[in-house]
């Protein structure tokens, strides 16, 4: 896929490579408002942009910057009463805003076709998915039922799904996410569209899912001249399937141009931060601050080191399995085996990142350590102290030294209480919690607590060390953004003074230019604190950015396990080379390099 | 399939026994009189008294007194001894009016639920909507009586549009069985038509901001498509639901009153009358037996509504 | 959305109120129903200052003066006084009630003390039976929650009315002994029960589900993380998150109470002679529905009122309580997003 080179520095106009092409789609000052209870707000102000045939143009953005409801807009899909639209978008010199609705319908999946992010809602699921397809075909095109579903088995071939000829007649629930995502892909494309606008198609989808979404989605780009409007936060993808790049932010596009140009001379400040909090796989992660013993930064392939340290946490043979239970009534049809014979050991003040992707295990691992689900076998032992299949009673005292940060932050505080009644209850436990004067963790509030020191003082002590204002103590957590609420989690974890903190996913669920500065938070507070961390995510590029070491974990096992580096540059297993691969890397010429070697 | 409906059938039958305890609970052993008199009723000799005392089993240590009831029930012995009828023989004998009642009210209520439901979420939030929601307040505002006392009022005396009361077996003259039934029907089916559709409403429009209507709209579908083929069809499953418990309830004993008032000569209306004769047998037997038809009645419904919807005719979806 | 400036707290109890304050139809229902009550309450001042009479004196043989002329208040043949209104300076203001010649008015208003008395209580009954059952079956689950789902369920079988009457009649004879509690037949007491008990499994299960969906929330394991008992957290942490539901279940709670007790006492089986409550009102002046129709349709229509004022109410509440409106979720589904402005610290 070669890209014509670009004519020099691009200005945030319109590029004058495309003007040679003609334009399929022409987008034109476009401005949406919404009117809603908390006042309007203006979720696109102004933007204007053109599509060629054939091209991958991506729109590029956090949350709330606009870059859906964009696309949404393309297709009349956000007309509604309380909604305002101004501008022009043309296909093919065709007025597109104030079209009738029957004009629009026929634009739908005719000639506009649209796959959304999460294949799970997206299609209905009491009909067949052979029958949702051809209700698309049948909508644009005469045919007669025997036609459109022998089209509706070539497009599910089409999209490499096996065994099309049966699985046509599955319902939706019986496909797998990537599978699913796989049949909406070819249901938009039954009818043979000129433009394809995928919103965020592989966000809800494990990485190596991923991987092959987007290859399917450049290989059909590629052999149908499918022009493609790719939209995502994720610059990996980009740098994987892109021409073009466009960069939004609150509504309105900050920067555009080639996927060079992007990402090598990138102009604008949000452009450069949104790159600059993206985190390179390939490169090795940035040193780790000093650590209070005083050893001097620590090379990240080094193993000796953490072998000195005493182990702090060490898990043996863990095995927890779960009842599946079948259909109605929680009969139990059989067993899965959610953790299966799992060991590893974490060390004072060291991290150790856990990699897996959905069903590996990790979240049962995570809760098993933390004493919320108890395990059927193995052992887990926390400073010499056996603790798993602990009574709650006696895991009380534990409690104050092994704390978890959840992964949602919508869902992981009480939205009925303020934050600083969370954290403060975190803080109120521990004095029932401590056997006694705690010699290491966080000796400033445990000292001032002696001292009989009002809570909301300590509280408002700890919201700032976490990077939030003592005044954040009256907010609700509905006022509260999705990283300011990860740092609240943070901070109530903090208030029991732990030795360790699991953090299942901290960052997934946030924005790139937020994920940096958590990542950073907790790099410093384990350097403060002497904190040791089992990091777990899906997503290894960011658990090698923070980890000493590194399992690997698939289907309840660990797989591999070793210092981060050797893990990352020598895997042997095979599974952790197909994770490995499967992350998209965030640099045109090293994605261009990987293609032109796998080909 | 076959699994799941043993199973389904192996526990209805265990809240049959339950039901049955709870009713024995509820007339021999709860109340604090002595039960030989209680069931006797009015007009209660002494040696009547003691003949019940020997049939029921009174005497007898409760489990002995459990079955002895329940023998008199199932075998359809079950006298009432202030009326001297055969209890059986009247419940039979009131069925027909009952299932006329209540099969006519149920065609109506589903029938304009239904419609209104869909029209409310359709002109959402403008004056068709406010106005049928009104409606539909009113609607399950409203006391079963107040409505019938005012249709008798207005509509059988001041003007003489409808009979007031009787019943006209379907067999013997339909146009005649139906022109009796209007003002009961229309009466019974007023509060059902106003919760129905509220249901729907809330479903619809909850449904309306699904996902896959999105796709739908996405794929080019016009708009009538959407909303019947995607929105509505996937409102309405809660919606047979609800309808298998209402109905079941009104047949147990929800038309009750109903029937009372217009005099249908029904299962209901036996019921009410032993009620203000504190004659206890009837009652024990419409309960039991009311309570037996809804279990019944939603079993039967819950296998039909497994075997339709595809995810648990599947055994819940393996992936 | 800006987010709110450090001197924040705008919790949900006061965005709610902020919601149900600018919901018209909800306030002028919480007006008839405050109007409704004051009605009642004021039954013993009607009673004794306008009216001169009691709601269970009889005026069989006497006769009163109507706008200057003298009328009987039961004539020989049996036929009440209609509507007076104002024409004997409030007495008889809604004329007789039946050969007893009782003031209907007064009747209607010591009726509605009974009714409204029942229908509270009974839900509030209800409503502390369901939120303890719900929340012991949905945390623990287990065996706890079988055998009380299982409990709740074959309850639920029942149709309403009929379990009512069940109850009903079976201890309107002697009253209930059970263990401790001794209740007289008559006592109001035995409606109370009936009602509240009927109706649990309506309000139980509903809660049983949102405990369980909010059993699975990262914030109730954060809690147990923290060394929080089962008490605790039940009380702590799903509690205060259920209280929407809880209100907006006791609004309804009463009306279909309402509901249910007069249709119970219509038939009999529910408020016992000599008390009187709008459903008993019903039941005697059906008797004389074609003669003297407000008889019957005056304690009916004031059910109706009142039930129809809480539904209102309670929808109100139940659209400020939750705050899915209709036009944020749309604007929710198009942007997949709801959040306050990022502020990078």
């Amino acid at each position: 896929m070669s890209k014509q080179p670009a004519d020099g520095p691009k200005t945030s106009g319109i590029s004058t490579e495309s003007a040679r092409r003609p334009a399929l789609l022409e987008v034109r000052g476009l401005r949406v408002e919404f009117a809603t209870e908390g006042g309007a707000v203006q979720a696109v102000d102004g933007v204007s942009f053109e599509l060629g045939a054939g091209e991958v143009l991506a729109i590029v953005g956090e949350s709330g910057s606009g870059k859906s409801v964009t696309a949404q807009t393309i297709l009349g899909l956000t007309r509604s009463h309380n909604a305002t639209i101004e501008g022009s978008v043309r296909l093919r010199g065709q007025e597109l805003v104030d079209a009738s609705e029957a004009e629009l319908q026929k634009v739908r999946g005719g000639e506009v076709a649209m796959v959304f992010q999460d294949p799970m809602t997206s299609l209905n699921p009491v009909y067949r998915v052979g029958h949702q397809i051809v209700e698309a075909i049948r909508a644009h095109r005469r045919m007669s039922d025997a036609e459109a579903r022998a089209l509706a088995i070539e497009m599910l071939g089409a999209v490499e799904i096996p065994d099309s000829e049966r699985r046509v007649d599955n319902y939706p629930h019986e496909f797998s996410g990537g599978m699913r995502q796989r049949a909406m892909i070819a249901m938009a494309l039954a009818l043979e569209p000129t433009v394809l606008i995928a919103d965020e198609p592989t966000t809800a989808l494990d990485v190596t899912i991923q991987a092959q979404i987007l290859a399917l989605l450049a290989r059909l780009n590629r052999e149908r001249n499918l022009a493609t409007i790719l939209i995502t936060h994720d610059l990996g993808v980009v740098a994987e399937v892109a021409d073009r790049i466009l960069v939004m932010h609150e509504g309105r596009i900050v920067e555009r141009g080639s996927l060079d140009e992007i990402f090598y001379a990138p102009k604008d400040s949000y452009t450069r931060r949104l790159l600059g909090a993206v985190v390179r796989l390939d490169q090795p992660p940035p040193p780790k601050p000093t650590s209070t013993t005083g050893d001097g930064p620590i090379p990240s392939n080094i193993s000796t080191e953490s072998a000195r340290r005493p182990a702090l946490l060490e898990v043996r043979g863990l095995v927890k399995r779960f009842p599946v239970r079948g259909g109605l009534f929680q009969r139990t049809r059989g067993e899965t085996t959610a953790v299966d014979e799992v060991s590893l050991t974490v060390a004072r003040g060291e991290t150790l990142g856990l990699v897996g992707e959905s069903g590996s295990g990790k979240s049962t691992l995570c809760r098993a350590i933390l004493g919320l689900i108890e395990p059927d076998s193995g052992s887990i032992r926390f400073e010499g102290r056996e603790i798993a299949g602990l009574p709650q009673r006696r895991m009380r005292p534990i409690r104050g030294d092994i704390q978890m940060v959840f992964q949602d932050p919508y869902s992981s505080l009480n939205p009925r209480k303020r934050v600083g009644q969370i954290v403060g209850a975190s803080l109120r436990s521990q004095d029932s919690l401590a056997d006694g004067p705690k010699t290491s963790g966080i000796p400033t509030v445990s000292a001032r607590r002696r001292e009989g020191e009002a809570p909301r003082r300590q509280v408002g002590e700890l919201l700032e060390r976490v990077g939030l204002s003592a005044a954040h103590y009256d907010r609700y957590p509905h006022e509260l953004s999705g990283g300011q609420r990860q740092r609240v989690g943070i901070a109530r974890a903090l208030a029991v003074e732990p030795r360790l903190i699991v953090a299942d996913e901290p960052v997934s669920a946030l924005d790139v230019t937020i994920r940096a500065q958590i990542l950073d938070l907790l790099a410093e507070l384990q350097d403060d604190f002497d904190l040791s961390y089992v990091f777990v995510a899906h997503d290894i590029g960011v658990v090698r950015h923070v980890s000493d070491r590194i399992a690997v974990m698939h289907e309840g096992k660990i797989v591999e396990e070793g210092p981060t580096g050797g893990v990352c540059e020598r895997p042997s297993h095979p599974y952790t080379r197909s994770l490995l691969d499967a992350v998209p890397i965030p640099d045109p010429r090293e994605a261009r390099a990987r293609r032109a070697i796998r080909s | 399939m076959a699994p799941f409906v043993v199973r389904r059938l192996a526990g209805m039958i265990a809240v049959l026994f339950a039901i049955s305890v709870i009713v024995f609970l509820i007339f021999n052993v709860i109340p604090n009189s002595d039960p030989a008199q209680r069931m006797a009723g009015k007009n209660a000799t002494p040696q009547l008294i003691a003949n019940i005392t020997e049939e029921w089993g009174f005497d007898e240590p409760l489990p002995e007194q459990y079955l002895k009831t329940m023998e008199l029930i199932f075998t359809g012995e079950l006298v009432s001894y202030s009326s001297r009828l055969d209890v059986d023989e009247e419940i039979r004998k009131g069925l027909p009016a009952t299932a006329s009642l209540c099969i006519g009210a149920a065609v109506i209520w589903m029938f304009f639920g239904i419609l209104f439901g869909y029209l409310s979420a359709m002109r959402a939030g403008r004056l068709t909507d406010r106005v049928l929601t009104a409606l539909a307040l009113a609607g399950i505002s409203m006391p079963v009586f107040l409505l019938a006392s005012v249709f008798l009022y207005y509509l059988t005396f001041r003007v003489e549009l409808f009979p007031s009361s009787g019943y006209v077996p379907l067999t013997e003259n339909p146009l005649d069985w139906a022109y009796h039934l209007i003002l009961p029907w229309t009466t019974l089916a007023v509060l059902f038509v106003g919760f129905y559709s509220r249901v729907l409403r809330s479903n619809m429009l909850e449904a309306m901001n699904e996902d896959y209507v999105r796709t739908a709209r996405a794929k080019g579908l016009d708009e009538r498509r959407v909303m019947t083929r995607h929105v509505l069809r996937n409102s309405l499953i809660p919606i047979v639901t609800l309808f298998g418990l209402d109905f079941a309830a009104v047949i147990g004993g929800g038309a009750i009153i109903t029937e009372s008032i217009f005099s249908l000569g029904g299962v209901g209306q036996y019921a009410a009358d032993s009620i203000s004769n504190l004659d206890l047998p009837p009652i024990m037997a419409v309960t039991l037996f009311g309570a037996f038809f809804v279990v019944l009645f939603n079993t039967v419904v819950d296998i039909v509504y497994a075997y339709l919807d595809p995810r648990i005719r599947l055994e819940g979806g393996r992936q | 959305m800006t987010s709110r400036g450090p001197a924040g707290g705008r919790g949900p109890p006061r965005i709610a109120l902020r919601r149900l304050r600018s919901n018209r139809p909800a306030l002028a229902a919480l007006g008839l129903f405050v109007a409704i009550v004051v009605f009642v309450l004021a039954a013993p001042l009607w009673a004794r200052e306008v009216a001169e009479t009691g709601p269970n004196a009889t005026h069989t043989v006497e006769k009163i003066e109507v706008d200057g002329e003298r009328r009987d208040v039961v004539t020989p043949d049996g036929t009440p006084i209609g509507p007076v209104w104002l024409g004997a300076g409030g007495k008889f203001f809604l004329g007789a009630d039946g050969r007893l010649g009782r003031d209907e008015m007064v009747r209607l208003m010591y009726g509605g003390r009974t009714s409204l008395l029942i229908g509270i209580t009974a839900a509030l009954l209800t409503t502390v039976l369901a939120v303890v059952l719900g929340l012991v079956a949905g945390y623990y689950r287990g065996w706890r929650d079988s055998v009380i789902s299982r409990s709740l369920d074959v309850i639920w079988a029942f149709p309403v009315v009929l379990l009512g009457i069940a109850l009903g009649t079976a201890l309107a004879v002697g009253g209930l002994e059970l263990g401790p509690i001794s209740i007289s037949s008559g006592s109001i007491w035995i409606p109370i029960l009936i009602i509240g008990f009927v109706y649990t499994p309506y309000m139980a299960r509903p809660i049983r589900g949102e405990v369980l969906a909010l059993r699975e929330r990262e914030f109730v394991e954060a809690a147990v993380a923290r060394g929080a008992g089962p008490l605790g957290v039940m009380f702590g942490e799903l509690l205060p998150n259920l209280w929407s539901t809880i209100i907006v279940f006791f609004t309804l709670a009463v009306a279909n109470n309402m509901l249910l007790e007069a249709a119970l006492s219509f038939l009999g089986a529910g408020v016992q002679p000599p008390s009187s409550s709008w459903g008993t009102m019903v039941s005697s002046g059906f008797e004389l529905i074609y003669s003297a129709p407000l008889l019957a349709i005056a304690p009916g229509v004031l059910i109706l009122l009142t039930v129809l004022a809480l539904n209102v109410f309670g929808d109100g509440l139940r659209d400020a309580l939750d705050p899915r409106s209709k036009v944020r979720l749309q604007f929710e589904a198009h942007t997949g997003t709801y959040e306050p402005e990022e502020e990078v610290a």
